[in-house]
């Protein structure tokens, strides 16, 4: 019984609280910009409001633009369902390989950015051009950032990941270090944050993530909302319980599992204070800068595989 | 206030020109054939300089139309204004070939008064679109206000670009935030701007019709709404040049307080636009106190006056709402510390280099463009044109209190954010200033009934935030008002906007859009 309860946890966790963390994130950025903001439940009533509206497809979509929205949000939900949270020893190595996660990752963007195009709008072309960029770019960050876990852990599996940093990660603490900042720049970039694109911004001509988007309304503008919270919540798991992982349940025992959940919430709070603080504090960069940033990331990835093999 | 007419300029007068001192326009005929010559010269001349060009239909009393070509004299603080007569023809000959600012006045007479600029490289209609339909002129008198036309279907061309790669961006004319409408047209290789039409008209609503038909009140109230963020400044224009017609003096209070009026609006203005360029930047902490400070000084606009956008103060004669004694001390302890706080947001800013990166090098105005296409105010001011009617018309109480103008050479994105913080700082020394030496008397000039001039002309002429803003009236043989047409500064602005865009990515236009903040009413009238 606890079992089941503690799978079913596992596996929709995520997705349950995705919303509330983009909430957070919102109200942490209206109170230091002096405005009352939202309050923190706000996106779960966006998305209800949404399911329950009509919607407006162009003409020129294809049945990609209608599938796009189930396929990008099931991707979420299975990359979801195999992310480390609370408990390491919930091991599900069904999707939770580092590469199965990566490459799911890589198949939501790509519907998203073939659905940006197919109704023919020029934001959405542009949008999912600027997507592919950054997608492209940001990739070997990812990689090389999580591979350098997996050489320390000797295993591509995250749950295993979690557990062996957890227990031995203070002896690597500088090489985990660098791949974590590798990794943060990748996390900004995937989740369409600071610096790389204003999920807060209306001016349709400096989207990225949102001009994909736009041709959206109603049912599936509620599904392509909510999957993107849920990447957001995937990358903030990611880095919670793959680089700081202590405190995670690494065994079946109530009191473990009650700390790892108090834990995480806490991780969860201080990466949407980061990112609020962020987004409050720089402006965006320019397009063409971003190229940079993400190639950084990658050579930090580079630098921590290389600390941890030598 | 008298004037005279100085020697280096007479030689563009007729012989035995008689000038009435007490009127700030110097009207004389000149034969059509020698008009592009004339008009040549008079451009070339440094102590010139072009303000407007518009039409008045005379044909009931004289016969003609009538075409004048508005010049100030900077100092001076008069304006020469030699006219042609259009008899029996529908063209006049166009100075578009020589003198590129005319370019728009010229395409306007056609459109609305039908007559035909000969020998300007574009005519097509402009502001009115491709519903309406051709060979009806709204601005002749024998067409009814009230006509409704049928609606034609036209066709309208944007430019195009051919070439591997290139495809087109169209934005607009409805756009995501609350602004106004207008449509842009981009021809875009990978993220780059090859080419930027911006189509206006949108907003076009017969306001210079309008002036024909309401009374001198209801002149004034439209006034105001031209352009609704410079109410202010555009309703002292008018009230400036009603008061020069019918002769009436402003007394020395009034003349104070329109100066506060007038750098309330602009500090406002400024407070916005400087908040409002941040945050396109995505710089949040700079968007925010930007609006904060705005709505602060909208605030005490309403408290003194009733109104945020000081509109129904300006009255001929003076103004409506005085600032009594108390409220002076406390309104000048509010500005300290609002300027004080302004200082301190924009320290924060300097200090952030990914805002400074993304202003800087931005949305270049080339100098050249600028100067050919008659840019002022702000965007003006960037590329280091030193115009300011403040200084070169003065009015109100500008004579004696003298601002300083802030001008750049770099023109970009970083140029016009700085004048703008120069320029509310400066506007925060003019009010106190004038607070401080604000005279006893009345806020209004006493007037039993406004009597104007008979076939007469004047300018009213204000830097409104954005810059000056012209209001150019004639009046017929019984005193009436004959003609209004107004020349808001967007409508000189908007024609560098694709220049200031063209070689820069798509994701900064918004941003490049936002330095200049260019009124869209008050370009489509």
């Amino acid at each position: 019984m606890i079992t089941i309860l503690l799978w079913t946890l596992q596996l929709f966790l995520l997705p349950m609280i995705a919303p509330l963390m983009l909430g957070i994130i919102r109200k942490m950025k209206a109170v230091l910009q002096n405005r009352a903001g939202a309050g923190i439940f706000q996106p779960y009533k966006d998305i209800w409001k949404l399911l329950h509206k009509d919607e407006i497809i162009s003409t020129d979509a294809s049945w990609l633009f209608r599938a796009a929205p189930y396929i990008v949000f099931a991707v979420t939900l299975a990359a979801a369902a195999g992310i480390p949270t609370f408990a390491a020893f919930l091991s599900n190595k069904f999707t939770g390989d580092l590469l199965a996660l990566v490459y799911l990752l890589a198949i939501g963007t790509f519907f998203l950015a073939l659905a940006g195009m197919d109704a023919g709008s020029s934001f959405g072309g542009f949008g999912s051009s600027r997507e592919m960029t950054v997608a492209a770019l940001a990739e070997g960050g990812l990689i090389f950032s999580l591979f350098a876990l997996a050489v320390i852990a000797k295993t591509t599996n995250l749950f295993s990941i979690a557990a062996a940093i957890s227990l031995n990660g203070h002896s690597f603490f500088l090489p985990i270090f660098i791949a974590f900042t590798g990794f943060l720049i990748v996390l900004l970039a995937e989740t369409a944050r600071f610096p790389f694109d204003n999920p807060a911004t209306h001016l349709e001509l400096t989207m990225i993530h949102e001009a994909m988007i736009l041709e959206y309304s109603g049912k599936k503008l509620a599904l392509m909302e909510w999957a993107s919270a849920n990447k957001l919540a995937i990358f903030i798991a990611l880095g919670s319980s793959l680089f700081f992982p202590w405190g995670i349940a690494i065994s079946p025992s109530m009191g473990a599992i009650a700390f790892g959940l108090g834990i995480f919430a806490l991780k969860i709070l201080v990466f949407c204070a980061a990112i609020a603080a962020l987004e409050s504090s720089i402006a965006k960069f320019r397009f063409f800068r971003l190229p940079d940033l993400l190639l950084t990331s990658f050579i930090l990835g580079i630098i921590a595989i290389g600390m941890v093999i030598m | 206030m008298t004037h005279a007419i100085p020697q280096k300029l007479k030689k563009y007068l007729p012989e035995n020109f008689h000038f009435d001192p007490s009127e700030n326009t110097a009207t004389f005929e000149v034969p059509i054939d020698t008009i592009v010559a004339t008009i040549k010269e008079m451009y070339a001349d440094e102590a010139l300089s072009l303000k407007i060009i518009t039409a008045t239909d005379e044909r009931n009393e004289s016969g003609y139309f009538k075409i004048w070509y508005v010049f100030g004299a900077p100092k001076e603080n008069i304006f020469l204004v030699p006219f042609i007569c259009v008899k029996n023809a529908d063209e006049f000959p166009s100075v578009s070939p020589f003198i590129h600012e005319a370019w728009n006045y010229e395409r306007k007479i056609k459109t609305f008064f039908g007559l035909d600029p000969a020998g300007h490289p574009k005519k097509e209609a402009m502001i009115l679109h491709e519903n309406w339909p051709r060979g009806v002129f709204p601005l002749r008198n024998d067409f009814n206000w009230q006509t409704r036309p049928a609606i034609a279907r036209e066709r309208y061309d944007f430019q195009k670009v051919a070439g591997e790669g290139i495809y087109e961006i169209s934005v607009g004319p409805i756009h995501a935030g609350i602004i106004e409408p207008g449509h842009f047209r981009f021809s875009v290789a990978g993220e780059e701007i090859v080419l930027l039409e911006p189509r206006l008209g949108y907003t076009h609503k017969g306001s210079v019709k309008l002036f024909g038909i309401l009374p001198l009140e209801g002149k004034l109230r439209l006034s105001e709404k031209i352009s609704g963020d410079s109410s202010f400044s555009h309703s002292l224009a008018f009230s400036q040049a009603i008061e020069r017609l019918a002769g009436i003096d402003v007394p020395e209070r009034a003349r104070y307080l329109r100066t506060v009026y007038a750098e309330l609006e602009r500090l406002a203005n400024h407070f916005g636009d400087i908040g409002a360029i941040m945050l396109d930047t995505g710089f949040n902490f700079g968007g925010a106190h930007g609006a904060r400070l705005r709505e602060m000084i909208m605030q005490i606009n309403e408290r003194t006056t009733g109104s945020r956008f000081l509109r129904g103060v300006n009255t001929i004669g003076g103004v409506t709402k005085d600032i009594a004694m108390g409220t002076k001390q406390r309104l000048i302890g509010e500005l300290d510390a609002i300027i004080k706080d302004f200082s301190e947001v924009i320290a924060v800013a300097e200090q952030s280099s990914s805002l400074i990166n993304r202003l800087k090098e931005t949305g270049v105005t080339p100098y050249d463009e600028a100067k050919n296409h008659g840019v002022i105010g702000v965007a003006g001011k960037a590329v280091g044109i030193n115009k300011d009617a403040r200084i070169d018309y003065p009015y109100a109480a500008y004579d004696r209190l003298i601002p300083k103008i802030p001008l750049y050479q770099s023109g970009d994105v970083y140029a016009r954010f700085h004048v703008r913080i120069e320029e509310a700082y400066a506007s925060h020394r003019l009010i106190t200033e004038a607070l401080k030496k604000i005279p006893d008397g009345t806020a209004a000039a006493a007037i039993d009934k406004i009597n104007l001039k008979k076939d007469a002309t004047a300018v009213g002429i204000v830097e409104g935030w954005r810059g000056d803003i012209v209001y150019f009236i004639t009046t017929g043989p019984r005193g009436e008002i004959s003609g209004v047409d107004v020349r808001d500064p967007s409508f000189l602005n908007w024609t560098i906007l694709g220049y200031a865009g063209q070689g820069n990515m798509v994701p900064d236009f918004p941003l490049i859009n936002k330095s200049f903040n260019l009124s869209y009413t008050g370009n489509d009238l």
